[in-house]
């Protein structure tokens, strides 16, 4: 109790320190007087009273001071004290402050950019119960040439693991599915998903209002049911607390809303599923799964997603291990021709978030480095600065501050320093989030959602504390090793000419080195963007493209052929439109369809497949794909039975090298009865990513099948925008309850499927200018600084013949030593450092002697400009007035 | 040769002063404490003064201003109710303490 009420008193008379000192004063007065009277008392006079009292009573400081000590915290006051004083000298030399504060703010600023990213990306929680125990089962063949994330576990094997399996706390499956909402007049396509009674309680996330979707609602006849998300609530019944008496209207049918979803959840996002439906951004909707009988026995791999919940205690391995062994009994019980199902487990997590992980840490990796690069120009200032104040330590020193005292004081400073650059920093991040939408791939999952919340300043004060130090303590061990006996002597200000111009040097050509190595990098990205850029796409970007999806309304075949006939021929007669086409699904549009087959005269090799395409006639003549040999589909190969195909380039070049493709036969039935003759050869088209190479190609009429969902193709001599109104307004004619989706040109396509690349690049290539300027500045600085250091010299020199361009000379040959010096080392460590960056290339290798050649001579050009300013100056210093400031 | 202040004894010895004397300032605690020791004991004002501020802190004794008897001013100390308990458990604890190094040296002489 009663230590608990000194700390207390102690604590306040940091704030009361003014009386108590008044106090002490007085009781100290009061003390010395009443010795003199003592003294006085015994004889003497009042003045050899008075001195007596004060020799008695010895010194006066010292008492004070040990009352100082013992009455509140000293290190407080002195801290206190310290920040009192680092304010007022930072605030005198304004421009040191500013120059520094800046600089740091800038390193500070684009770490914390980058960390709201990697935050909002790979740390912040989701909103699911203990994802990290969420795991994505797929069974992928070892004979199929694609992704394992592609091909989901039959509704058989699903309900047989499920109920065999032990691994699994609980488990759900459920199916992506676009539907076309109609209310009050507006027509549009929103995202659900077909979910059966598990989806919620696996995924650990319920209703915040109503239910979720039950066993009873996956009984078929009962199905008409749904659960709505956050947003759509919003958007559509303004939240009102009465939406679970509403119903919705989904293709011509209407489900009875039954709960509505937490604002977060918005499960499968697109970046939740890497071979997800590619026009569903958000689920939007949660409607029962309701599997008939039949569904539930078939066997055929789905497009079921199925999720499951880790036992506790049940590690990825031995759940996978489970899934294999139970897999491959599952498999004598497949009927198709392939029974080699396999088994992968994978992390929820790792599944969403796991292709980012990189280049997160690229972007953190590059960051740091331009910290680093501010850190050591701040350094570099402090050094500079420490210079013009050691009379000042000097004095202090003299005065009794020991060089602990000093380096607190230093340090102190750059902490102020420090923490004004975070602030600013902030600043600078909170600029970078409002642009971040400019750059925004769309496809890195929440992204979006990056914002500074509590994680990323709590990280930003760390830096900034971290940034104070590194910055602060080498200056400050440097320059309070006052050697007083030196310092008394001289009197002078001026320690050992060039004092810590080595250091400073040093400093230099490291940021020089991290700055090749970041230019390198930023380099070398850009090579690959233009690159990817330059491939040839196939086909034209101005072709504008839209989709359209019938509903259950369309349930015959030749309904549906009849609509888009219908709707073709009404299109190519709209004014401006050159050529209509369709497809069943566009190139880039993150969708791909993959045939096997079988070519007369050519043995079949294993696991042969082609992309395949369904076209009608003119769809090759509106995205402009050019006709290499043979001829176009014609509207008499436009039908269901229709034995002709056209291929593209690489598919004639792999399975036709010595012969002509045309009149060639392929099958794709397994008893080759029926032949298909190719009867022309297109160029080759980017279909998957632009960054892979070609495939081979199949093109097939788009009639011969009935599709319920196409893209029409439109090259147009009109703007986009007009063709879509157009388009649209044709579409109410045919049928108003119809929606137009994804309105885009292959343009649109092209940049997005360059998106991810354009983001990293214009990242990395503001990373690396930021720390070219920030090297630059640095070396003018040094230049700068230790030419007015030199001023005598010159004047010396001068005096004794040298001319300007002797100066000019002596002052670069000093920045050319300092830059190669860096230039060596930073190529020394890209040579290294460059093996981070090679997953990202493209076209353009690592080591590209173009590239490393580039940076080299950009920092030396730019390099020697910033050191000529300097070096100028000193050539023109008069020497007269030289020595006589001298 | 004056002898040194055992850590933590001053406080002890002033609590003592006051109880016995009633108010006094400064000089006149050091002054009592001097007769006492029969100068032995020197104190100086580097460790009286943090010790005063330590007492008051705690809430011993606290100061007030106030007149001399030959009317000059001076900080005048009374020791207040939890000052007197700490005097009586401080006193416990050095007779204990003091008990206990005499019986040692006794004990190893």
């Amino acid at each position: 109790m009663a230590r608990l009420r000194r700390i207390i008193a102690r604590l306040s008379s940091l704030f009361a320190n003014q009386r108590a000192e008044l106090d002490l004063a007085r009781e100290v007065a009061s003390h010395l007087t009443l010795l003199a009277d003592e003294f006085e008392r015994r004889g003497m006079s009042p003045e050899e009273a008075r001195l007596a009292a004060r020799r008695a009573y010895g010194g006066v400081e010292q008492a004070k001071q040990a009352h100082r000590d013992e009455r509140s915290l000293q290190w407080i006051e002195q801290t206190m004290q310290d920040l009192r004083y680092g304010l007022r000298t930072l605030c005198k030399s304004a421009g040191f402050t500013i120059t520094a504060v800046l600089t740091l703010a800038l390193g500070i600023g684009a770490c914390t950019a980058v960390f709201s990213l990697v935050n909002a990306v790979l740390i912040r929680s989701l909103p699911y119960g203990d994802p990290d125990r969420l795991v994505y089962l797929f069974t992928p063949s070892p004979h199929i040439p694609i992704p394992p994330e592609a091909i989901c576990p039959s509704y058989a094997d699903f309900f047989d693991l499920k109920q065999q399996s032990h691994s699994f706390a609980s488990m759900t499956a459920f199916e992506q599915a676009a539907f076309t909402l109609t209310s009050q007049g507006s027509v549009e396509r929103v995202g659900a998903a077909r979910v059966d009674e598990s989806f919620f309680s696996t995924l650990q996330s319920m209703p915040e209002l109503g239910r979720a979707i039950d066993a009873n609602d996956n009984q078929p006849g009962h199905d008409k049911v749904a659960v709505i998300s956050h947003s759509l609530w919003q958007s559509m019944f303004a939240g009102g607390a009465d939406v679970l008496e509403h119903s919705l209207t989904l293709d011509g049918s209407s489900y009875r809303i039954v709960g509505v979803m937490q604002p977060e959840f918005e499960y499968p996002f697109s970046s939740d599923l890497a071979y997800g439906n590619p026009h569903i951004k958000a689920t939007e909707i949660w409607l029962p799964l309701a599997l008939t009988p039949q569904q539930k026995a078939d066997r055929s791999p789905g497009a079921a997603v199925t999720v499951a919940r880790l036992q506790t205690g049940v590690s990825v391995s031995q759940a996978q291990s489970e899934m294999s062994t139970l897999m491959a009994r599952f498999n004598k019980l497949h009927t198709g021709e392939r029974k080699d199902w396999g088994a992968l487990v994978k992390g929820f997590m790792d599944n969403a978030l796991g292709p980012f992980r990189p280049l997160m840490k690229l972007l953190l990796g590059a960051v740091s480095l331009v910290l680093l690069i501010a850190c050591g120009n701040a350094a570099n200032l402090l050094l500079a600065r420490a210079t013009v104040r050691a009379r000042e330590l000097g004095v202090r020193a003299a005065l009794g501050a020991g060089r602990n005292r000093i380096v607190r004081q230093l340090l102190t400073e750059s902490l102020l320093l420090g923490l004004g650059a975070g602030a600013i920093g902030v600043g600078l991040a909170v600029l970078f989030l409002r642009t971040l939408p400019l750059l925004d791939p769309g496809n890195i999952p929440r992204l979006r959602e990056a914002s500074l919340d509590a994680n990323v300043l709590i990280f930003t004060v760390a830096v900034s504390l971290l940034t104070s130090i590194t910055t602060g303590v080498l200056p400050a061990l440097i320059v309070s090793r006052v050697n007083l006996t030196d310092f008394l002597k001289t009197g002078n200000a001026r320690q050992t000419p060039g004092g810590h111009s080595r250091t400073q040097s040093a400093l230099i050509v490291a940021e020089s080195a991290l700055v090749v190595v970041l230019l390198a990098g930023a380099g070398l990205l850009l090579r690959s963007y233009v690159n990817v850029l330059s491939v040839p796409t196939g086909f034209s970007e101005s072709t504008v493209t839209l989709n359209i999806s019938l509903d259950s309304r369309y349930s015959q075949p030749q309904q549906r052929i009849a609509f888009f006939h219908n709707l073709i021929d009404k299109i190519a007669v709209l004014p401006g439109v050159q050529a209509v086409g369709a497809v069943n699904s566009l190139p880039l549009s993150k969708s791909e369809s993959l045939s096997t087959f079988r070519i007369d005269g050519y043995a079949k090799e294993k696991d042969q497949l082609a992309q395949s395409r369904f076209v009608t006639p003119e769809y090759l003549s509106a995205m402009s794909i050019p006709l290499i040999a043979g001829r176009c589909f014609t509207d008499a190969d436009n039908s269901s039975t229709s034995n002709t195909v056209i291929v593209n380039q690489s598919f004639a070049r792999i399975y036709f090298a010595d012969r002509n493709p045309i009149g060639g036969r392929i099958s794709q039935d397994e008893h080759h009865s029926q032949w298909k003759t190719i009867v022309g050869v297109i160029a080759d088209v980017r279909h998957t990513s632009l960054e892979e190479a070609p495939a081979p190609q199949i093109y097939f009429p788009l009639f011969q099948d009935a599709f319920g969902s196409a893209y029409i193709a439109v090259r147009s001599l009109v703007p986009t925008k007009a063709v879509a109104f157009e388009i649209r307004s044709t579409l109410h004619t045919i049928d108003p309850n119809l929606a137009v989706a994804d309105i885009r040109t292959m343009g649109d396509l092209v940049s997005e499927a360059s998106a991810r690349r354009r983001f990293q690049t214009s990242l990395l290539t503001l990373f690396a200018a930021i720390a070219f300027v920030l090297a630059l500045v640095g070396l003018y600085g040094l230049m700068a600084y230790s030419v007015s250091r030199r001023t005598p010299e010159v004047g010396i020199r001068m005096a004794l013949g040298a001319q300007r361009t002797d100066v000019l000379i002596l002052v670069l040959k000093k920045a050319a030593w300092l830059l190669s010096t860096g230039l060596i080392s930073g190529l020394a460590a890209s040579w290294v450092a460059m093996r981070a960056i090679k997953a990202f290339l493209f076209g353009v290798d690592q080591h590209d002697p173009t590239t490393i050649l580039s940076v080299c001579v950009l920092l030396a050009v730019f390099g020697m400009i910033a050191a000529l300013i300097p070096a100028r100056r000193a050539a023109s210093i008069d020497p007269m007035q030289a020595l006589r400031t001298e | 040769m004056p002898i040194q202040i055992l850590q933590g004894t001053l406080d002890l010895m002033i609590l003592r002063t006051l109880a016995t004397m009633g108010p006094q300032h400064a000089y006149g605690i050091a002054n009592r404490l001097q007769q006492l020791s029969e100068e032995a004991l020197n104190l100086n004002q580097g460790t009286l003064y943090p010790a005063m501020v330590r007492i008051e802190q705690h809430g011993w004794p606290p100061g007030s201003w106030g007149k001399t008897e030959y009317s000059c001013e001076a900080k005048d100390y009374t020791i207040t109710r939890a000052g007197l308990r700490a005097l009586d458990i401080e006193t416990e604890r050095w007779r204990q303490m003091a008990g206990v190094v005499e019986k040692l040296l006794a004990a190893e002489r």
